[in-house]
């Protein structure tokens, strides 16, 4: 078995990214900036309609517009569309106002069909259908021991309906690619993708060529979050076009409305939720019923009770709504933030309802059966310590008496993020001192590039900038798609395989002109050659001892080096003011586990980066449909609303890394610290303000809704 | 298409206001005049409407960076769309079109604007900065967003640089609130706002100390 050094001179340091100066210069080439020779732009038509069929739909004038090199129907007549951006048509043209203008002059007759857009719409009697069988999907339900007779007996109940609305992406780089042909049999494309090894597949496909015969290229590209791992309708219709074209490389990138509205979103959830616990403060028993949207795609998987998997008595039931809006995706974690809001809502609801501190609460309904208990038992009174909660918790709604308020909340999370077998990494020596290390998959903004290079500079006893990582090109060695929080620890085993055994075989060869060493004798570290404790040579000179042959090694998966599982904690401090509604969250602690470190520097922005897309979950986003027109009402970036420099509180960060958990190896973290941020919010604010806000986001009108409400029932 | 040449090199290529929003599509401009909420459109009209209008093309120098660049654009191009698709340069994104983001910022005349929301037409006789001719070596803001980690998917922190280093320009002391203000135009998806904050930080204090 495998194992990471001891006592390692780059791994856990902070290092930051190789090609971060050429990001913050301007000169990185994205999928959506490169300018190939003949280079074409295409443009989309997707329908202004929720629910359709194409009746008639005439290319002719956009044909012969100015600069029109090939027009594609995708939708032909009798295509039923089904939500607000369905694909119906694709143009190439020499400009883009050109291409734009050749989609606004092709002519469609529309038969507009009603629709559902809102999972009332979809689930009520006799709704139109999105596909034919209804639209309500049963989803997995559960049911363990005997919830009705324990939440009889329960000393204390909640019942409430807890809300997340549907969100989208928005990957800054929209979804597409740029992608030319050469003769008949080689295509080459440039990819906005998570996943550079299998996207060549899919335009081999559309192309009907070999998979080798196709290059993807994805140096770069801006944010996926899990909405890109396919070519997807727009990418193989580029490649069709550029065939027609006659090879002409086509740039297409879809326009921001139909990024929202069609290039993948996370879904909907609501859930009903009994819950009840017993005089000493132990959940008893939870009962929850939910649905959610996912549009044409699946909904939420409701993990419920979440973390909190102990509890003896449980039945959930839940259902898919179908609605005519653009197919779910994975998206940060999926399933994981709707579970964590619905439960974590739920379980300080029932602290209050008890008169306990909800973060003695959740101490007593740690599942005992899980391996993340103890983890959570050690991270939770690091993060309260670090918010303040025993200075300045108060109890729910005793928080003061003027017009603004601030309160406290928390909420906890899980993930897997493990590696995987099956993945290569080669590395290649060569005489002159470089090394090249390559595989296809790609760096989304993790820092993947980096990483490689570090696990390579660690091994060989040079700085990571001596490496050359090279990644996202589909002919290098297999690699991992970047979802599930699995590159790193599924990339790292592979490079470290390949690394150590060129290594090795560099012992081999140079061992003897070195005073006759031994291959064992020899090591490498601070850019020399070492025999016997001794150096030797400089990195270079003993790579020259190679002559003509560079060494070349693939490595694959080994064990002992990566794990899965994580667990964390975060706390948020709001203030909020009753009269607007608005809230302003002051401070954000994120307490999180990942086993082995690899970039102390990167680990910590992808934790920072969770944590504010988090808030932005817990404030701001949400997709509105309009229930009349059926369409997507903010798909822009100005309506849809995310934070901006101003919105940003305290963050602190804080590895969860005690000696033994270096033990438990690499585990990604792309995902787990976006999950409970939203959570912790909506439980801060209503310690605020001294009532439950049932709905995500935490935005004025939910707020004032919540204070309404309560006030109505005389509650506030 | 019909040739148009410019009657004013500086305004909008000799083409009247109304042409100029029937140019640009009728989508753009009812979209423009009515609102994102309203933008319910009657596809067959805007589609027939649109194809009576032939924009012509006019020939622009732009100074880009130092470099007097020409090229042929319609009198809608916009400044992004121009740099990004005639002249290669693809610093800054197109992220929102809509000037809501800021990743297709760059600095005319000193002034930061969103290139996305600006005529290319409006621009000439101007001075056009990109980040690719800012300073990267140490003490400027591409170190500094660098070494701090200011960005992920990278994909506005072109804007963000732009942003930041327009703003240090003109307020070399500015606070940290302050800076934040001067930001609050760009968007961040990843979530890099605490190195972007650092990297800005880390700028100003090198611009005082040079």
């Amino acid at each position: 078995m495998a194992e990471w050094p001891a006592s390692p001179s780059v791994i856990g340091k902070r290092i930051p990214r190789l090609d971060g100066l050429l990001k913050a210069s301007g000169k990185a080439k994205y999928p959506s900036d490169v300018h190939p020779k003949g280079l074409l732009f295409g443009a989309m038509l997707y329908s202004p309609h929720a629910h359709a069929k194409v009746k008639s739909i005439d290319t002719k004038t956009a044909e012969k517009l100015p600069g029109v090199k090939a027009v594609l129907v995708i939708a032909g007549p009798g295509t039923t569309l089904r939500y607000h951006g369905d694909d119906i048509a694709a143009v190439a043209a020499e400009t883009e106002e050109q291409a734009r203008d050749a989609i606004r002059a092709i002519k469609i007759e529309y038969d507009v069909l009603p629709h559902v857009v809102t999972e009332a719409q979809s689930m009520a009697e006799g709704a139109p259908e999105v596909f034919k069988g209804g639209n309500v999907k049963k989803g997995r339900g559960q049911t363990k021991g005997k919830p009705e007779d324990a939440m009889a007996s329960a000393a204390a109940t909640i019942e409430a309906t807890y809300t997340v609305p549907m969100i989208t992406h928005v990957c800054l780089e929209t979804h597409g690619l740029t992608v030319g042909l050469e003769g008949e049999k080689k295509a080459t494309a440039w990819a906005s993708t998570q996943n550079v090894y299998g996207i060549a597949g899919d335009l081999a496909q559309a192309l009907e060529l070999d998979r080798g015969d196709v290059t993807v290229y994805t140096e770069f590209m801006g944010g996926g979050f899990g909405s890109k791992f396919n070519a997807d309708v727009w990418g193989t219709t580029a490649a069709k076009l550029s065939k027609m074209a006659g090879g002409r490389p086509v740039k297409m990138f879809l326009d921001r409305e139909q990024e929202h509205c069609a290039a993948g979103n996370r879904p909907s959830a609501t859930a009903h939720i009994k819950m009840g616990a017993d005089r000493e403060g132990k959940i008893v028993s939870v009962i929850a019923e939910g649905h959610s949207t996912g549009g044409v795609g699946n909904g939420t998987n409701m993990i419920l009770p979440y973390v909190y998997r102990g509890v003896p008595h449980y039945s959930v039931g839940q259902a898919n709504a179908l609605t005519n809006r653009g197919g779910s995706r994975a998206m940060r974690a999926p399933n994981h933030p709707q579970s964590c809001i619905l439960t974590e809502a739920a379980v300080d609801d029932l602290a209050e309802k008890l008169g306990m501190d909800p973060l003695e609460f959740r101490l007593k309904n740690l599942d005992p059966g899980s391996p993340m208990t103890p983890i959570y038992q050690a991270e939770i009174p690091i993060g309260a310590e670090l918010i303040g909660w025993r200075e300045k918790r108060k109890p729910r709604g005793k928080t003061g008496t003027g017009p603004i308020r601030t309160g406290l909340g928390m909420a906890l999370h899980t993930w897997g993020g493990g590696g995987n077998p099956g993945k290569q990494v080669s590395c290649t020596i060569h005489p002159d001192g470089s090394v090249d290390i390559k595989t296809a998959t790609q760096d989304i903004g993790t820092g993947a590039r980096t990483i490689l290079a570090m696990i390579a500079a660690e091994i060989l006893g040079l700085q990571p900038t001596e490496i050359n990582s090279l990644i996202g090109n589909s002919s290098y060695p297999p690699g991992q798609p970047s979802g599930g929080s699995t590159t790193t620890p599924t990339m790292a085993p592979p490079c470290y395989d390949a690394v150590t055994k060129a290594r090795d075989a560099l012992f081999k060869k140079v061992a003897s002109a070195f005073n006759n060493a031994r291959p064992e004798d020899l090591s490498l570290k601070q850019g020399q050659l070492w025999a016997g404790g001794e150096p030797v040579a400089s990195w270079k000179e003993a790579c020259r001892k190679l002559g003509t042959s560079p060494i070349s090694v693939t490595g694959e998966f080994v064990d002992g080096l990566s794990s899965t599982g994580v667990g964390g904690c975060q706390f948020a401090e709001v203030s909020v003011d009753l009269e607007t509604g608005e809230v302003k969250v002051k401070k954000i602690v994120a307490i999180q586990d990942s086993g082995l470190i690899l970039d102390l520097l990167t680990w910590e922005s992808q934790v920072y980066g969770g944590v504010i897309m988090g808030l932005n979950y817990g404030l701001f986003e949400e997709v509105v449909m309009d229930p009349t027109s059926g369409r997507m009402l903010n798909p822009d970036m100005e309506w849809y609303k995310l934070a901006g420099a101003s919105d940003i509180p305290e963050i602190v960060v804080r590895a969860y890394s005690p000696p033994d958990e270096k033990g438990r190896q690499v585990i990604g973290v792309g995902e787990p610290p976006t999950i409970s941020t939203a959570a912790a919010i909506g439980n801060a604010v209503s310690n605020a303000i001294g009532v439950r806000v049932t709905e995500w986001p935490m935005s004025p009108r939910n707020v004032l809704n919540a204070l309404a409400t309560a006030s109505r029932e005389g509650r506030a | 298409m019909t040739e148009q040449k410019p009657r004013d090199p500086g305004g909008l290529g000799g083409q009247s206001r109304r042409d100029f929003l029937r140019g640009s599509g009728v989508a753009a401009a009812t979209a423009v005049l009515t609102g994102q909420a309203a933008g319910v459109l009657d596809e067959a009209q805007a589609a027939e409407e649109s194809t009576k209008v032939l924009s012509g093309t006019v020939e622009i120098t732009l100074k880009v960076n130092g470099q007097e660049r020409s090229c042929e654009v319609e009198p809608r191009s916009t400044l992004l769309d121009t740099l990004r698709n005639r002249l290669d340069v693809t610093g800054p994104k197109r992220v929102c079109d809509r000037g809501s983001c800021g990743a297709c910022s760059a600095i005319v005349d000193g002034e930061l604007v969103y290139s996305c929301t600006t005529l290319a037409v409006s621009c000439q006789g101007k001075t056009i900065e990109t980040l690719e001719s800012f300073e990267t070596g140490e003490g400027s803001v591409p170190h500094a967003f660098h070494q701090n980690d200011g960005l992920m998917c990278g994909y506005c922190t072109p804007g963000f640089v732009t942003a930041c280093k327009a703003y240090l320009d003109k307020h070399p002391n500015a606070t940290e609130e302050e800076i934040r203000k001067g930001i609050d135009g760009n968007i961040c998806r990843c979530g890099t706002y605490v190195g972007v904050l650092a990297a800005a930080k880390a700028a100003a204090q090198a611009k005082k100390g040079a």
